[in-house]
């Protein structure tokens, strides 16, 4: 079985058309559909319908769409999640418009997951065909598809349980009180599949919010041109550009016009089951998110949506 | 041109028409707790002891409750005065990080209050 990606975050934003403005022209994904009161994007290197869902009204998100390599992994995930004591029910094809059937779920921390198999594939803007190595008039940023998420909750070491018993997931990171894993506190962990350093987060916190969601990039060069950016288009920053010490991402975190966090992230070490799990003190957690100022800003712990 | 003055430490900021407070602070050189300044977060309410304001945005029910739009809480980055208004913040004070702003807001308030004044002055040599 296997989880291959986080494929959609569904977000709401207080002002679509706002929020169209900084999702399409500052960041530069492609919008693919348009329904009453959503809108619906892709990154440029990113071939299912979407991975970026917009809804009118509120703040913060709604729900996560992860993808499995087959259609029975949607039942072994079911039963894995029952297993471990969530509510599942199923979902039918064309609830998520161009996403097939699947399974929803509600963690613990009171966000809600979807599993599929299926989603209708577009294709990246430079095809599969001798392609090119970017689309040669990119807007914005031109971020070419979504990263991974940080959510918050008030029990984490719960979470990092439920994503290695439903998704197989395993901790690339951890903030703990103890490195000795029986005996801490787990503040924060950093989560996948695969080689990825991370599809998702979890860091302790209100019930049911986000922290961010982030878009990928190539490297720091890419990061500064999007810091760039950001200044010409009044985008506030967060922090940043920076590296992360966990990860060893670079960074920078910034606010879509609803006031949800987004963030654009490079780098990243290569995760494997095998590797021991890096584990960060709380004394050093400002140097593990923040590895330059080596200080939190007040935002970090404060802010979410 | 909308006043904030700022209990009980005694600013008195200048803002421009349609300006937010949190802008109007912020461009008069002051700096306070503030996150994603964009409506979402919550983090930048203050509270609002006299004067009306509104909110040039739609605000989400989870920032600000049916009971905190009555009760004077004010997120001040969507908080447009609608007049002069009173605000203090919670449980810090504004802090001065760039003079050179504040000394600007201060020349514009004088030109405001010379101009107003004038107006009204001439307004009431009409009147005789």
């Amino acid at each position: 079985m296997a989880v291959m990606r986080m494929g959609y975050v569904h977000a709401r934003v207080t002002d679509l058309a706002e929020a169209k403005h900084h999702y399409a022209n500052t960041l530069g994904l492609y919008e693919t559909l348009s329904t009453e009161g959503k809108v619906f994007y892709k990154g440029w290197d990113e071939w299912d319908h979407h991975s970026v869902v917009l809804e009118e009204g509120g703040v913060g998100v709604v729900k996560y769409g992860f993808k499995v390599e087959y259609s029975e992994d949607i039942d072994i995930i079911e039963k894995k999640a029952r297993d471990f004591g969530l509510t599942v029910e199923r979902m039918s094809k064309g609830e998520n418009p161009e996403i097939g059937d699947g399974i929803r779920f509600t963690a613990p921390s009171e966000h809600v997951f979807e599993v599929y198999h299926e989603a209708t594939q577009i294709g990246t803007e430079v095809g599969t065909h001798n392609p090119e190595a970017f689309p040669r008039h990119l807007v914005g940023v031109g971020v070419p598809g979504l990263d991974h998420s940080l959510i918050l909750a008030e029990d984490v070491r719960t979470m990092e349980n439920m994503f290695r018993a439903v998704f197989d997931f395993f901790p690339t990171e951890r903030v703990q009180t103890d490195l000795n894993d029986d005996d801490a506190h787990y503040i924060a962990t950093w989560m996948t599949s695969n080689n990825q350093i991370h599809q998702i987060a979890v860091l302790e916190g209100p019930q049911g919010k986000l922290h961010h969601f982030a878009f990928k990039l190539g490297d720091w060069n890419e990061i500064g041109r999007a810091g760039d950016l950001f200044a010409m288009d009044d985008v506030p920053i967060d922090i940043g550009p920076t590296r992360h010490g966990i990860t060893r991402g670079q960074t920078i975190y910034f606010f879509d016009p609803a006031g949800n966090r987004n963030e654009v992230f490079a780098g990243g070490y290569l995760a494997y089951r095998d590797r021991p799990i890096n584990k960060w003190t709380p004394d050093q957690i400002a140097k593990g998110i923040f590895y330059h100022a080596r200080e939190m800003n007040e935002r970090f712990t404060t802010v979410s949506t | 041109m909308p006043i904030v003055s700022i209990q009980p430490t005694g600013e008195v900021i200048h803002l421009e028409p349609g300006e937010t407070v949190l802008s109007g602070l912020y461009k008069a050189g002051f700096a306070y707790t503030v996150g994603c300044k964009r409506g979402g977060c919550a983090i930048c309410k203050v509270d609002c002891l006299e004067g009306e304001f509104g909110y040039s945005h739609p605000i989400a029910d989870s920032v600000i409750s049916e009971e905190e739009r009555a009760d004077g809480t004010c997120l001040s980055c969507r908080a447009v005065p609608e007049g002069d208004i009173t605000i203090q913040l919670r449980g810090e004070d504004v802090r001065l990080v760039n003079p050179f702003l504040a000394q600007i807001n201060a020349r514009a308030r004088d030109r405001a209050r010379a101009y107003a004044e004038s107006r009204s002055g001439t307004a009431t040599s009409k009147e005789n």
